[in-house]
């Protein structure tokens, strides 16, 4: 892997040749893919984890038809394979985006496969909270609401914030399959360049950035869990 | 006296897979205001059902539950949440928000009501004081003890000046002091503020301890109720017989002989009774069990005492010990 991307430096000479500059900034690219989806995610993942917990049998307000709904749900769109999503979901594209190409577009089909896998996590964090705790806030009289967001989101809080940080590193793998519609960002670039060309020093220094972007985000993400978490101490 | 909490044939099923459990098999109970009332039972009597019936934690399958002779079964879910918040509850396992200070934890009932943020910080430091932990205000609950989290524990169940507090097991988990010292806030709670308590437990010490009425629940039934004197006294039925005796199985081989019970109640604690009764009689005693203790200079508790085998100094004995005013009672048979 070295010897190639040495090899090529020599080659050009320089270290900063127009590639490299291309690739540096297609990091934003794939940052902007995967940030913003993840977010725009979270806004349909995260209310639906909360009703997930809340109508489940045991939950707050159990309902059957409904938990059974969001539960098919959650399990249906995980069982596609992100490819197959991402083809399928071009017409909803076009209508959403108006186009079926470029980093916005791929935004839609990273939207939707990342918010049932979202709703998973967080209802999974959300089950860890103490019964006992939530059976105490009803005993004071709290409200659905209260509880939901002063006991179960903010008890949750560290392992939520653990969560997020897995979410971010899968959304980032599947933002790499972005090149199939001409999405952009260094996972199109490994593909375009290292496996259509066959240069296979980019297709390694695109592993690279994105082996440091994981790095960076699981690092982050860690830290604000811990310093957020009072438990321990 | 009024009574503040009126059960009425309350039952309880729960619905199993393929089987149902009568949790709860019709009980009726008054407590009164003001009073520290015991309800006791072996673990899986349903005592833990019952008490969650007081603040409809769980709703009973019939029967009623009257607040201040409001029934709960009538209420809108509002206004039950807003009796709710005149319930206050404390639990084995004390259910702090790990995530919030220990002065946060306190505050959480006020927000619940609406009370603004400065004043509820300024009432939580109050009832940090009242529970001695005001110290400890910004610490987490992690970094407390047991003890010191039951504390911060009662100061949020007193924040929004409840009239009734449920205690849930609250002492099972802790240590016989520590124990005695959160039975001591208890009981010290309320004198103060006149907060009716009813104190769930598994433990006949507690109730002997700080109780003024007890009932005893077996297997989803109420099987005895009353003063605790009355129940500690003379107990009726064999549940309550069970539980104020506290049976050792291994005094099963030295139960042959003769055995009494005594039971200390308005006796000074400085007599020597039974010291005073074996140089009278001048014959020894076995002391089978003894649980006594003394309570502002008058003993209280019990004791099984073994006789001697010649029947005269037997009945010498018991006839000196009743002349002290003390209940004695032949226990052979109430031995198992």
């Amino acid at each position: 892997m070295w010897n190639e991307i040495i090899t090529y430096w020599q080659q050009e000479g320089t270290i900063m040749t127009p590639m490299v500059s291309y690739l540096l900034e297609n990091i934003w690219v794939t940052l902007y893919m995967t940030v913003v989806s993840t977010v725009m995610a979270y806004i349909l993942g995260l209310p639906m984890g909360i009703a997930m917990v809340v109508t489940a049998s045991g939950g707050l307000r159990p309902n059957k038809v409904i938990y059974r709904i969001l539960d098919f749900l959650a399990n249906i769109v995980r069982s596609v394979p992100f490819l197959i999503l991402l083809i399928l979901a071009l017409p909803l594209t076009r209508i959403i985006v108006g186009k079926a190409y470029g980093p916005t577009s791929v935004i839609v089909p990273l939207v939707l496969a990342a918010a049932p896998f979202i709703a998973r996590m967080v209802e999974s964090s959300l089950l860890e909270v103490d019964k006992g705790v939530i059976e105490a806030a009803q005993s004071m009289g709290a409200s659905l609401w209260t509880i939901i967001w002063k006991v179960m989101l903010a008890e949750a809080r560290t392992s939520l914030i653990v969560g997020a940080t897995i979410v971010l590193g899968t959304v980032l793998g599947y933002s790499a399959m972005a090149g199939i519609v001409g999405g952009g960002g260094l996972g199109d670039i490994a593909i375009q360049y290292g496996y259509y060309r066959g240069e296979n020093s980019v297709a390694w220094m695109c592993v690279i950035l994105l082996v440091v972007l994981v790095q960076g985000m699981q690092y982050i993400g860690i830290r604000i869990s811990k310093k957020t978490d009072k438990r321990i101490r | 006296m009024e009574p503040i909490i009126q059960i009425q044939n309350v039952t309880k099923t729960f619905l199993g897979k393929d089987n149902q459990v009568e949790a709860l098999k019709g009980i009726s109970l008054n407590i009164e205001k003001g009073d520290i009332y015991g309800i006791i039972g072996m673990s899986g009597a349903g005592k833990s059902t019952l008490v969650r019936c007081l603040n409809f934690l769980e709703k009973p399958t019939t029967g009623t539950v009257l607040i201040e002779k409001k029934d709960l079964s009538a209420m809108t879910e509002k206004e039950l949440r807003h009796t709710r918040t005149e319930i206050a509850m404390i639990f084995q396992h004390f259910n702090l928000l790990m995530q919030r200070s220990v002065l946060d934890n306190v505050c959480f009932p006020m927000e619940i009501v609406g009370v603004k943020k400065a004043d509820a910080r300024k009432r939580a430091m109050e009832l940090l004081e009242i529970v001695g932990l005001s110290e400890k205000a910004k610490s987490y609950p992690a970094q407390l003890s047991g003890g010191q989290k039951q504390r911060v524990a009662i100061a949020r169940a007193l924040a929004n000046n409840p009239k009734i507090l449920l205690c849930d097991e609250a002492t099972s988990a802790l240590d016989p002091t520590t124990t005695k010292s959160i039975l001591q806030l208890l009981q010290q709670i309320n004198r103060d503020y006149g907060i009716t308590i009813v104190i769930i437990t598994h433990e006949m010490s507690v109730v002997q301890e700080i109780c003024s009425h007890v009932a005893i629940i077996d297997n989803g039934e109420l099987a005895e109720h009353g003063t605790v004197e009355e129940v500690f006294t003379s107990p009726k039925t064999p549940a309550a017989k069970k539980l104020v005796f506290m049976i050792n199985p291994q005094m099963a081989e030295m139960r042959s002989k003769r055995c009494i019970r005594i039971v200390f109640v308005e006796n000074s604690s400085f007599e020597p009774v039974i010291a005073n009764m074996i140089l009278e009689c001048k014959a020894p005693v076995n002391i089978l069990l003894a649980d006594t203790k003394d309570i502002n200079g008058i003993a209280h508790g019990q004791m099984i005492l073994q006789l001697p085998e010649d029947e005269s100094t037997a009945a010498k004995m018991i006839h000196y010990l009743r002349e002290r005013k003390l209940t004695v009672e032949e226990v052979d048979s109430y031995v198992e």
